[in-house]
């Protein structure tokens, strides 16, 4: 499975008198097993390019490449491709509207026309792997939840459609800490099973910095940089002049490093901002 | 919360939301040739009165936006208003709720029809054909709406 | 696909027509559209149409503007031509088999025809020169004698204000959910109507919901900030019936009077 973006373009409202152009020129390529993170300020085009390639839109010109069908082609089949490619929106518990967690969750599998063994069996994994109790959950309704069991409900819809991509659009948002973490582990582990492309679009640089072999950054509905977070966050005067933060972790060592500590700045785990912290620190310690 | 506000509110969501329904699905929402999925929601008057004056104000919204629905504005904004106002009264008996808009429109906007557009189509010949458009409507999607909605109910309060 | 609608038909301006009172407006595009029912030859509706052209002339609203509106309409207008065309009694023009058309028909389609036209393009000068808050404004102003029986016009203004306030944003928020419910295969495009309509609960139960918790924290913020009602609640752009408005009034009452005279006359 792979992902081949081939200079798109996407105008919005064409002709009218507010027209813009949602993405110039965009090209890239995600290949089997990555974990690809998309970070941009507001506005610069990610919802846009995210529905691109799962068919939603389609691009004005270029080509989009999923495995390997061509899915800008006309005639190219909708539901085979959304089968291929899951997106989950912003706030996904908006979605939810069957009578029973299991129903909703069914619903993906329904459409692509699965027989009711199949979709009880999909049902099932799907729920479990959102770290939720089937059977406790399974016929209660999808509005007496809390907020982060109906997202994982959402979630859990998605994934029972078996997708070979997953795409999340800021699925923290709006979670506590921990449910954020949680949120996190879900995609670590969706990520070790059968979906061997997962695409994290979010405003937290830490969880991208964290969990991406590698970084696009959008800006202005193009595309501005791509390589690995390490490649990505070093260029940190850049991406600041674009609106957008860098990794906690980053932050502090430049910040040390102004202050006089001589700490390397392309750090962007906490692990290795120990690490770095305590080798300046005894170096200190030996010279003294 | 304060009784009226409340009703207020519900009833501009209706209003706003009917009216999304039926800009949303334009073109044949409007004309001679009406199939407006919005009046599916005429099984709101059943869950709240607040939908009666929200019903009638959707209509009136929906009608605004587009130049055919203008001419409609009196005749379908009326006809909205004295079914919502009679599926409110009926709202015990379920299966009769979505029954008044298919009677209110069928007459009211068969009238307009026959005077405006097609003198020459028997007067009862235009009412029919509104009213089987709205049976589709309000029965066919009203009513499935009518029983998903009623677990809801508390949204309503 | 939500986005490219066009809300409503108002074309920002600053023309004499915009300026008007919205009240006048109201009462004048009322009265035209009875006046089109008063005629009743194609002269008359001559007379009508050199009105209403002048009338977009002074508004500066692009006539490609205004036929834009009318492209959806198109259809039916041709539909009920036709259709008038064909089921008119009378002495028989043209003949195939069981379809005739006759020389009364032709005029009554043609008469129909035109006179939808003038209707639709003559109400939506209404539209096109006014803001819907302006339009709810003088709606509630012209209903206020009626709240003496007890029509509650001071309310439905409210709600109409804010139903207005709140479609923009339920349309993005239906936008969102149709595209989710896309994104897990659902398919709002093919099959038959009864299928399409199934289909739409995904969209509508989400929809009520999302709308009604929009809804309990606008109450909130409203009485958050002392809302209590609209006894006496001023407002912050004020009607003013002017020196246009009444000139209006006298040249409108003169087109009905003219209206009248040629259903008596000609």
């Amino acid at each position: 499975m792979s992902i081949q973006v081939k200079n798109i373009n996407h105008v919005y409202n064409k002709g009218l008198p507010d027209e813009t152009a949602a993405l110039v020129d965009i090209s890239f390529e995600i290949i089997d097993g990555e974990f690809v993170g998309i970070i941009g300020h507001t506005g610069s085009g990610k919802s846009t390019l995210l529905q691109h390639l799962n068919g939603l839109l389609k691009p004005d010109d270029g080509q989009i490449i999923v495995g390997d069908t061509d899915i800008t082609a006309s005639g190219a089949s909708m539901l085979e491709i959304r089968r291929k490619v899951g997106l989950v929106f912003q706030y996904p518990e908006y979605q939810l509207f069957e009578e029973t967690v299991a129903a909703d969750v069914a619903f993906g599998p329904k459409n692509l026309g699965l027989t009711q063994e199949e979709i009880d069996d999909r049902v099932r994994t799907a729920i479990e792997l959102v770290g939720l109790d089937y059977d406790d959950i399974k016929d209660k309704s999808p509005f007496d939840l809390s907020g982060g069991q109906k997202r994982r409900v959402a979630i859990a819809g998605v994934i029972a459609m078996r997708p070979e991509v997953l795409i999340l659009d800021e699925p923290t948002a709006g979670l506590d800490p921990q449910a954020h973490q949680d949120v996190l582990s879900m995609v670590r582990k969706i990520h070790e099973g059968d979906t061997s492309i997962i695409i994290l679009v979010s405003h937290n640089m830490n969880d991208i910095a964290q969990l991406s072999d590698r970084v696009l950054v959008m800006d202005e509905g193009r595309m501005v940089m791509n390589g690995t977070p390490k490649e990505v966050f070093s260029r940190g005067d850049e991406l600041e002049a674009m609106g957008l933060d860098l990794p906690d972790v980053t932050c502090l060592m430049r910040d040390l490093r102004s202050r006089g500590l001589n700490v390397p700045t392309d750090i962007f785990t906490e692990y290795e901002a120990e690490q770095a912290i305590c080798k300046v620190i005894k170096g200190q310690e030996e010279k003294a | 919360m304060k009784f009226r506000t409340k009703y207020l509110i519900q009833a501009a969501v209706i209003a706003a939301v009917y009216a999304v329904l039926t800009v949303i699905l334009s073109p044949i929402s409007y004309g001679p040739i009406q199939l407006r999925v919005s009046e599916a929601l005429t099984i709101l008057p059943a869950f709240t009165p607040a939908a009666v004056p929200g019903l009638f104000l959707g209509c009136l919204i929906a009608n605004l936006m587009s130049p055919v629905g203008i001419i409609d504005i009196v005749c379908g904004s009326a006809a909205s208003l004295a079914a919502a106002y009679c599926s409110y009264r009926l709202r015990n008996k379920p299966l009769l709720v979505p029954l008044p808009p298919v009677i209110a429109n069928g007459v009211i906007i068969g009238l307009e029809l026959h005077f405006l557009y097609t003198p020459e189509m028997p007067l009862p010949a235009c009412m029919g054909w509104v009213a089987l458009g709205e049976l589709g409507a309000c029965y066919a999607i009203g009513y499935p709406l009518y029983k998903l909605l009623e677990h809801y109910r508390e949204i309503f309060r | 696909m939500v986005r490219d609608i066009t809300l409503g038909q108002y074309f920002p301006g600053e023309s004499w027509v915009h300026r008007l009172d919205p009240r006048t407006k109201i009462i004048v595009s009322l009265t035209y559209i009875v006046a089109l029912f008063i005629l009743h030859t194609f002269i008359g509706f001559a007379f009508a149409t050199v009105v209403l052209i002048a009338a977009i002339a002074i508004s500066k609203v692009p006539p490609k503007f205004i036929l834009r509106g009318l492209k959806p309409i198109f259809l039916i207008i041709i539909f009920t031509f036709v259709l008038n065309l064909f089921m008119y009694p009378g002495d028989v023009l043209w003949h195939l088999g069981f379809l005739k058309i006759t020389e009364q028909g032709l005029y009554k389609a043609v008469f129909l025809a035109v006179r939808l036209v003038l209707l639709i393009i003559g109400s939506s000068m209404l539209t096109l020169t006014t803001r819907p808050i302006s339009l709810t404004d003088g709606i509630e102003s012209l209903l206020k004698p009626a709240a003496k029986v007890g029509v509650p016009a001071h309310e439905l203004a409210m709600m109409m204000t804010i139903a207005l306030r709140f479609i923009p944003t339920l349309l993005e928020e239906t936008d969102k959910i149709m595209k989710a419910q896309q994104a897990r295969g659902a398919d709002f495009e093919t099959g038959n109507i009864l299928n399409r309509a199934k289909n739409l609960i995904p969209i509508l139960v989400p929809l009520f919901i999302s709308a009604f918790r929009i809804a309990q924290d606008m109450a909130m913020a409203m009485e958050a900030r002392c809302y209590r009602g609209g006894e006496h609640r001023t407002r912050m752009n004020a009607m003013h019936y002017g020196k246009s408005d009444a000139l209006v009034f006298v040249l409108t009452a003169l087109f009905v009077g003219l209206c009248v005279l040629e259903r008596m006359y000609i």
